[in-house]
């Protein structure tokens, strides 16, 4: 998995790309959480993730989560088929924000 | 055409991705699987997941080998797990109810939902054998 963030005023994006499992949730997550903690919107770019299991599915709920505690919100942007594909198998495209 | 290949693999997570090459690889030589291949990739590595996650959950350092054996014939594909870690009590393997949303318990689930049947069975020399199987 390999990521850039861009930032401005009240976005912060994150573009993810390569193939998020278990390997990787741990360094996802400490990617993601203290954007989150930066209180602004926060856009996860799945463009370029091939592959992603039940261990990335588990980061994007837990992100929606944090960024509910905390007042904003992480929307999903340019979702991959694949990655699409697994969110609506585990039913959560009614709970995650998909854009 | 029939299909039959076996391979070790370590058990830890850096090993998940050469488990998704090795059964890329093996489900593109049958045009039948290649339409489900992501779906059954999903599957695989989720049961490979759930070996290092569950039944080596307590031997992180451990220098064992898991093997994964898949095997195409009559139209009838099964995928075997082999492993030396701890025991699985069966009746403890459950997926959250989805309602629930919380991070975890959706691997089995997933496996459940793609192929038609998940048991263990009985394999000398090793401590689990999960089975998977989907007919087409």
């Amino acid at each position: 998995m390999t990521y850039k963030i861009t930032r401005d005023e009240n976005i912060s994006t994150i573009y993810l790309t390569g193939e998020i499992d278990m390997d990787v949730t741990e360094q996802a997550k400490e990617l993601i959480m203290p954007v989150i903690e930066e209180k602004k919107e926060v856009h996860l770019n799945l463009k370029d993730v091939e592959y992603m299991d039940s261990s990335g599915i588990s980061v994007l709920i837990e992100s929606h989560q944090k960024a509910m505690e905390l007042g904003t919100r992480v929307v999903l942007k340019e979702i991959s088929k694949s990655v699409l594909k697994v969110i609506m198998m585990a039913k959560l495209e009614q709970i995650l924000i998909l854009e | 055409m029939d299909i039959t290949e076996i391979k070790d693999f370590p058990v830890n997570s850096k090993s998940l991705r050469e488990v998704r090459e090795f059964s890329r690889e093996v489900i593109s030589r049958s045009s039948i699987l290649e339409e489900s291949k992501e779906e059954l990739v999903l599957a695989i590595g989720e049961a490979a997941q759930n070996i290092v996650k569950h039944a080596y959950k307590d031997n992180l350092d451990t220098n064992d080998k898991m093997q994964i054996k898949i095997s195409f014939k009559n139209k009838i594909l099964e995928i075997g797990f082999f492993d030396k870690g701890k025991p699985i009590v069966e009746e403890n393997i459950k997926h959250r109810s989805l309602d629930d949303i919380k991070p975890g318990g959706l691997g089995t689930y997933f496996i459940q939902q793609i192929m038609d049947e998940v048991v263990f069975k009985e394999a000398t020399g090793w401590h689990n054998n999960l089975v998977l199987t989907k007919k087409y």
